[in-house]
């Protein structure tokens, strides 16, 4: 059982992640501290069924995540998981890897993130569905393993990694959707 | 293992949730297919990438409004 009192000292050190979480979630301020605060006050609430020395960040995530789901999927249609279709393993790569100078110093793979803008993967990452976007974030932004994003979802494995998969490939497309835009890509 | 096998095990491969022997035999896969390597290499950078450009930092009353607003509502069960 975890101590109330500590509660504070326990979560600070999280905040700074669960607000980048909740801001991927949301995609604006006002939402993710209204999100955040619910979550908190759960966490703390419910801070005495919390196994001390488990594993907390975990615990934060999970409260965050459902806080997340519960307030946001009435106003949201869900997309269904065909929607996205199918892209070939190593998308962005196929295609980035053809755009760069080609210069002998660097690596294919460096000129072809190079070509990347940092908004960009903001906004890709934003605009996935919810069911790819959560397990996106939780996986490569906050660096969760399949089984804690398993639990944190409340989801089997296997939907994860499929949704994961999938998430990722959209996130790529939408990544060469804003190069084409941007005239980053050339032939 | 031949490409379609490695990029088979392409997301287990970069977020380290494969076993040992598959790790391996994917190694030995992109050690010999160079279009597989830079494939590979630039799904790890850019998994790096997100995480270095999706973090945000927390405006610094955030916190402090976060945890009056808890003290707050410590004991009387409502909520925002």
């Amino acid at each position: 059982m975890a101590d109330q009192a500590a509660f504070e000292d326990d979560v600070t050190e999280f905040l700074p992640q669960l607000y980048s979480a909740a801001l991927r979630m949301t995609r604006n301020p006002a939402d993710a501290e209204d999100v955040l605060q619910e979550a908190l006050l759960k966490a703390y609430r419910g801070y005495h069924t919390f196994q001390a020395g488990t594993n907390l960040r975990a615990w934060l995530y999970r409260i965050l995540t459902n806080t997340f789901i519960n307030r946001y999927r009435r106003k949201t249609r869900r997309p269904t998981e065909v929607e996205l279709g199918e892209l070939e393993d190593l998308y962005l790569f196929q295609r980035m890897g053809e755009e760069g100078p080609g210069g002998a110093e660097r690596s294919a793979e460096e000129e072809a993130l190079d070509l990347i803008v940092d908004d960009d993967i903001k906004a890709s990452l934003e605009a996935l569905p919810e069911i790819f976007r959560i397990p996106v974030l939780l996986a490569d932004v906050e660096g969760f393993s399949y089984k804690e994003i398993a639990e944190i979802m409340d989801t089997p494995i296997g939907t994860v990694m499929s949704r994961l998969h999938r998430g990722r490939k959209a996130l790529q497309k939408a990544l060469w959707d804003f190069a084409e835009q941007r005239g980053i890509t050339g032939s | 293992m031949n490409c379609h096998e490695a990029h088979s095990q392409l997301y287990t491969f970069i977020d380290g949730e494969t076993t040992l022997v598959r790790r391996i035999r994917v190694r030995w896969h992109l050690r010999r297919c160079p279009p597989c390597g830079d494939g590979f290499r630039f799904e790890e950078a850019l998994k790096m990438r997100i995480r270095q450009c999706c973090r945000e930092e927390v405006p610094p009353e955030l916190t402090r409004r976060l945890m009056t607003f808890i003290h707050e509502h410590d004991s009387d069960g409502s909520v925002g």
